[in-house]
Formats: C-alpha cells, structure tokens, sequence
C-alpha cells in the first residue's frame, strides 16, 4: 500500500459532524496522507454514539470504537478539530470551497486539566442534554466521562454573572477564560463530508402515544442514559415517575417512523435497538416481563437475525404484531397501552409500569439546514450527487444506518472525497 | 388460525371496490393502528384492520356479507392516525357501497345508479314519465275526467279543481300516487330480498370470524332488539363518539329527521286524500304544513353542511359519485320542494310547474333508486346495527 504524504495544495477535506461517520471518514482520509478538518458543533466528538450503552448486536460499549478513534486523532496530525464550531456558508466548487466556520466561546482553553475544581464551585444548574434533561448538571461541565477533548465548558447562561467569576477564581491552571468570544474563519478545502447525523424524533409530536404527557413513558435514546453507568440513574433502568424497578416493560416500535404523519421512512435501527434493550432489562430484571409491539420486526442481515431469533426463546419476552395506537396512566403511574393483536385479530390492553417510545431518527439537515448547495429529500436527507462530486453525505445524514453500515459508508465516502481532491 | 386457507384473489372487486372511493386501500401495511383508533370499533375481532387486508387481498366473501362495514360511521379517526394514508374510513365507505350493489337486485340497475355516465339515462324514466303525465293531465282534461269519474280525479276534496295554482292542476295527484306507490312496494320487495341474504349473510360471517356465540338467528328476538337500537340511532350515539367529524353528527342528524317528517307529511297528507277527500295544497296555517316547511328547510341546511364539510375535508376524505349523488339529490328535493311552494304562494304558475316538476323527478330518483344508492344504508346500516346488538358483539 503506497502512503502519500504530501498533499495537493488546497487539498484538504472538511468533515461537518465529529460523530461515528464524520470520524471514520476523517481517520480514512487523514491516515492516507490528506489534511483533514473536523467541525462538530457540540463541545465533544462521539455523536450520538457516545450516547449509547452498548451497541448491538455484540453488546459492546460504545467507548470500544470511540476511544481507538479519538487516539488516532490525537496521534495524527493531519486532522484538526474544531468542536463547538458550525458551518455557516459553503462556497465555490468542487475542489476548490471557501467554507465559513462559526466557533461559539466555551469559555475554558487547551490548559483545562479537568480537575473539576469549576464545577465544584459552580451552583447554577442546567439540564443535561446529553441524558436527555433528565438530570441537571452544573452549568461548568464536562460534556461526558468519554468527552475529546477532555475539557470542561462554561454555559453562556452565567456568563457575566458571580458564578462565573467564581469558576474563574477556583481554576488554578488559568484555564477559564470568560472574555473569550465568537469567532468566524473561512477555511479553503477541496471537498466538503456533511456527517451532520440525525436526531431522536421529537416523541411529543406522536400525540397519540403520549409521550411528555406521562413520566412513564420514555423513549429509546432515555433508555440507552439510564442503562449507562454514567447516565442519569448510574445504570440502573427505573421508572421515571417513582424510580421502581419496573416489572413489566412495554417497546412501542415504529414510534413516530414508518408514519406519513411524522417520519415517513423505516428508521433501520429502532428494532434492533429494542431488542438490545431488551437484553439490558433481562440482565437487570430476570423476572421483568417485556412486550414487544411491532409493525414487522425488521432484523436485517444474519448476525441481526440471530440475534432476534434468540430473544424470541425467552420465555419473558413477548412479540405482538400491532401497533400501539392509544395509552392511558392510571392513578399509580402504570401505563396501559392499546392494540390489535393482528394476528389473533383481538384488542389487547396492556399493563406496563414502563414504557419505551422505538423513536426513529431525523436527520439533522431537516431542522437545521446547511447553507450550502446540497440536494436535500423533503425529509431532509443529504442526496448525494456523484456526477457533481464535490461534497458527500455520509452515515445517518444521507439515510437511516446503523454503526457498521455507517462506518462502511463513511470509508467508502473518504474515497470519493480524496477523488474530488485528486481530480481538482 | 390453523386450518389451511387458501386465498383466492377477486381481482375485479378490488378494482370495483377502488372506483367507489377505495382508491387508497392498497397502501396498508397492516399495522393495526386503526382498529384501536376506531371509538366504536369491538374489542372482540375490532374493525376495520380486518376489512383492509381482507380488501386488498380481494376476498370479496369475507367483505360483502360483513356486518362491520356498517358499524362504522366514517368518522374518519382511523384515516386520520393511519400512518400510510390508507384511508380505511374510505375503503369502508367503498365497501358499503359495493355491498348494497350486491345485494339489491337486478344488479344491473344497481350498476347503472353507481355509474355517472348513466346518470342521465336514469334521470330520463322520470323526466319522460311526468312530462307525459303533465300533458295528459292539463291538455287531456275531459279525458281525464272521463277515466277517473268527474272532477275528482284532481283530488280536491269538493272534486273541483284547486283554483289557481296548484301541483295538481299541472299532474294530478292520482298519476303520482299512480306511479309512486307501486314504486314504494317495489323498493320494499328489492329491499326485503336484499335483506334476507344480507342477514344470512351477516350471520354466517360472524360464526365463521367468532363474533358471535348465538347458533340461530330468533326472529323475535332479533325484532325486540330493534328497540334498543332505534333509539340510539335517533340520537346518533355513534355518531357522537367520533373525534375527528363530530359536527357532521349535526347535519346528519337534521337530514335524518327532515326526511322522517316529509315522511309524516306524505302519510298525513295521503291519509287526507283517500280517506278524508282532503286535497292539497294545504293552507300555510296547518300545522303539517309547518311541518312539511320546517323539514324543508332543515333538509337544505342539513344537505348544505354535509355538502361544506366534504368540500373542507377533500384532503383526508375521498368523496366519490356515491356521495354527491346522494347530497345533490337532497338539496334538489329541498330546494325544489321550497321553490314550488314559494313560487305558487308567488304566483307564478310556469316556475311553480318547473320546480314541481324537476322535484318529482328527484324523488323519484330517491326513490327508485333508493335500494341501489347510498341511501340504503338506512337500512342495511339498522340492521347490521341491531344484529350487532342482537349478536352481543363487544
């Protein structure tokens, strides 16, 4: 295998997202020579990824691929990282784009030792969005155990306050800086990878399923913080509305996919996701019952199979065929949910003390869309145009894809990135 | 479940079946979303999921003679959660009206209601018939007379002719009674036929599907549980239970009890005619008058609203011939029925005929065609209701 290691001049690659895809196709196209930038708009790279207990179907810990990752990174000078960064405007053409970059202030340098001390000190506090609100955490934070970079972030929400100068005062590297401000620098590259990702389906919208309306009621992705040692509950999978640990388990899949009302595509991974955490319950509570309701369970490939064909041996998981169409709560916080068993063609009313909402993913270009001359579904998928090549979509924000489907896409997409940089 | 079942597709129903508004019903998924939606759908074997696979499947069988098609009240809740757009509240409706083409004989004429291209056609035999009548009856007076004995044959209750304008100087009242009671004993007969394999039917279907535990149907008692049903029939309960087409409840239910009171007017007033020798018109002070007036009126409202509501609801409803069929036909009896009477008190003799006239061809329509239009479903839809009923479905 030959290594370039010079590069084209002006043949540099932008990778808009630090998720699984973005790093997979910036750690392809860096290790074979090409300059590489990563933008990612939250403070930490990982995605959604870093968000997620174990993958599946191997029931791995998703700091498994992350933190090899993250060494190549820091091993590899050819890739720079800008997190709390965003794309403003994309301009020129293939091979040659002047790409503007927003950085918002996280108001803590590179000298950050992650002592915490900030945090200590810091009384304010926010809700946690990397376990979905439901806890808080202080409004000087770490993003999470497994943030790259590993350094804290200040919320602008106390900035200019005490608290903040309090922080400042507790740092004794110096590494609170509270007059740091939003920058904007263009960056020239050949080719530009929208690794934006998706988003969980907003579960409120599905009114029907009462999501937000009953604290039972959770959806994947709060399932995922709670079964993670370093979420919300340390682990421990408990009912929101009273922290019991439930014996009865209800998954609604197709929760808002598959639906012309909401998202009208086959999400790809929400059944898969269900049966792992089914396996996260039957680990927990050997005596829990689970039910599962489905459209079709859609369990593709194989190893996926298998998978599904083993949880169907266990005595204590049940698969209906029927969508969940109506819950109620009663007084104690226990959730009925409503269904036609399709193939018994009875209306079956069950009792769960939880129940979890198989929400799909958006992608993230359908709110937020890039300034940029992209072709965009209605659904907002990145299409990708290989005639005009130039600029690539790549994982979950060109369509619904699990981790290995993304990570074989995002090398494939590499290559079509290095092209357009060779070629120009 | 177990027993082998082989299907066999009838590919000529479905086709029918998504002319007559089911276009949509091919895009279920099966996902039973709308069983649960439904508010009066049974928790034993809930409609209309069932229907929907058994629709695109072409299982005619399991379809026509399925009493749950009727139970549904097209509220459109399921349509609305339905997450592929299937519509199953259209594809009811589609099926409803397939059914009432199966069951009223001779099917041909039932084909020919369904069709617009033979909407003239049908509106012809009334049209040919009363123009012929209104020039026999005011050209042919001696003739007339010589036929029915005197003057009588105006139905006026001294045997002379109502002075002035009346409906029955233009036709007389014997030719419509001529023309429209031996219609109504053929509506009857058509209805009566359709009926007794529409329960046989019904009944079969709901032992082989496990909807019921009753072996025989008991006449009687089938009879007795008409009853209960009539009354929430009067107070459109299933209606009322709806959460997406409430307010239809409302127009329906004026349309509903107008024609139950021109029903009275009509029975009133042909009482009067053979039995008291009291001829029409009838003063504007008579309180069936009002009645007649007052039903009049609600039925235009009533048609108007339904009419509204189709035209707002155009992107989650398919509204199809059937439907405006039935509602261009309500308000043209209204309308027309209004326009006669205001025209003569008016004084104008040629609007008073023309209005009468195209009034008499559209309740003859109604009519005739009662058994092979929407209409029917006051009928099948009492029955299915009441077998429901009868059959403990729950």
């Amino acid at each position: 295998m030959s290594v370039e290691t010079t590069a084209p001049a002006g043949g540099s690659i932008l990778v808009v997202g630090g998720g699984i895809s973005g790093l997979t196709t910036a750690l392809e196209a860096a290790e074979v020579g090409y300059e590489v930038y990563i933008v990612e708009k939250s403070p930490s790279l990982g995605g959604r990824v870093a968000q997620l207990n174990q993958y599946f179907p191997k029931l791995c810990p998703p700091t498994c691929g992350l933190e090899i990752n993250y060494r190549r990174i820091k091993d590899n000078p050819r890739v720079k990282t800008f997190t709390m960064a965003e794309v403003e405007k994309v301009a020129g053409t293939p091979g040659s784009y002047d790409v503007t970059i927003k950085v918002t202030p996280r108001y803590v340098t590179s000298k950050c030792t992650c002592c915490g001390e900030c945090a200590k000190v810091c009384e304010t506090e926010i809700d946690n969005e990397y376990n979905f609100g439901m806890n808080k955490s202080k409004a000087a934070y770490l993003p999470h155990e497994m943030a790259y970079p590993q350094r804290y972030v200040i919320d602008p929400s106390i900035i200019g306050t005490e608290e903040a100068q309090k922080c400042k005062e507790a740092c004794k590297y110096n590494a609170v800086d509270l007059d740091m401000e939003a920058k904007s620098f263009t960056l020239k590259v050949g080719s530009v990878v929208w690794a934006t990702g998706w988003e969980p389906y907003d579960a409120t919208k599905i009114d029907n399923l009462g999501f937000g309306r009953y604290p039972n009621i959770i959806t994947n992705m709060m399932m995922e913080r709670m079964a993670s040692g370093n979420g919300p509950t340390e682990g421990k999978i408990l009912r929101p509305s009273d922290d019991k640990e439930p014996e009865s388990i209800v998954f609604v899949q197709c929760a808002g996919s598959r639906d012309e009302n909401h998202l009208p595509y086959c999400s790809y991974i929400c059944c898969m996701a269900s049966l792992k955490q089914a396996t996260y319950l039957r680990a927990q509570y050997p005596e829990a019952k689970i039910y599962i309701y489905y459209i079709d369970m859609r369990t593709p490939g194989y190893r996926y199979e298998k998978f599904y064909n083993k949880l169907k041996e266990d005595k204590n998981i049940f698969f209906i065929k029927g969508k969940v169409a109506e819950v109620d709560e009663d007084d104690n916080g226990n959730i009925t949910v409503v269904a036609e068993d399709a193939v018994s063609g009875e209306k079956i009313r069950q009792k769960a003390d939880l129940v979890v909402l198989a929400t799909g993913m958006q992608p993230t270009a359908a709110k937020a869309k890039p300034n940029a001359d992209l072709k965009i579904s209605e659904y907002g998928f990145i299409q990708n145009d290989f005639d005009k090549g130039g600029m690539f979509a790549v994982g979950c924000a060109n369509k619904p894809l699990d981790v290995v489907s993304s990570n074989q896409n995002a090398t494939g997409m590499a290559l079509k990135a290095i092209q357009t940089v060779k070629r120009s | 479940m177990s027993e082998k079942y082989m299907v066999e597709p009838d590919l000529q129903f479905i086709d029918d079946v998504m002319g007559l508004g089911g276009e949509s019903l091919k895009k279920c998924f099966q996902c039973a979303t709308c069983s649960v939606a439904c508010p009066i759908a049974p928790e034993n074997k809930p409609f209309p999921r069932k229907e929907m696979i058994a629709a695109s499947w072409g299982l005619k069988d399991k379809l026509v003679g399925n009493g749950d098609i009727w139970l549904c009240h097209q509220c459109g809740d399921c349509s609305t959660l339905c997450p592929r757009g299937a519509k199953p509240g259209d594809v009811l409706a589609a099926l409803r009206s397939y059914a009432i083409t199966e069951y009223a004989q001779p099917k041909a004429l039932g084909k020919m209601v369904n069709d617009p291209k033979k909407f003239w056609t049908l509106t012809a035999v009334p049209a040919v018939i009363f123009a012929l009548l209104a020039i026999m009856t005011m050209f042919g007076g001696s003739f007339m007379a010589g036929i029915f004995g005197g003057e009588l044959w105006y139905h006026t209750h001294d045997g002379n002719p109502f002075p002035g304008i009346a409906a029955s100087n233009f036709i007389s009242s014997w030719f419509v009674d001529m023309i429209f009671v031996p219609l109504a004993i053929f509506v009857v007969t058509v209805f009566a036929i359709g009926l007794k394999n529409f329960i046989a039917d019904m009944h079969k279907n709901a032992l082989l599907e496990g909807k019921t535990a009753k072996e025989k149907i008991d006449v009687k008692e089938f009879l007795m549980t008409l009853k209960t049903v009539l009354p929430k029939i009067a107070k459109h309960r299933q209606f009322t239970q709806c959460g997406e087409n409430r307010e239809r409840s409302t127009a329906h239910m004026m349309v509903l009890f107008s024609f139950i009171g021109l029903f009275i007017v009509t029975s009133v007033v042909f009482v009067g005619v053979y039995f008291l020798h009291q001829g029409t018109p009838y003063s504007q002070l008579n309180p069936i008058k009002w009645l007649a007036n007052v039903s009049g009126v609600a039925l235009i409202i009533g048609g108007v609203l339904m009419v509204k509501q189709r035209l707002d609801k155009k992107e989650d409803q398919v509204s199809s011939y059937k439907d405006w069929y039935l509602l261009g036909l309500v308000l043209t009896i209204g309308g027309t029925g209004m326009l006669t009477q205001m025209s003569r008190l008016g004084g104008s003799a040629f609007l008073c005929y023309t209005f009468y006239y195209v009034h008499l061809i559209s309740v003859f329509h109604l009519f005739a065609y009662l058994p092979y239009s929407k209409m029917a479903h006051i009928v099948y839809r009492t029955v299915a209701m009441t077998y429901a009923e009868y059959a403990e479905r729950k």
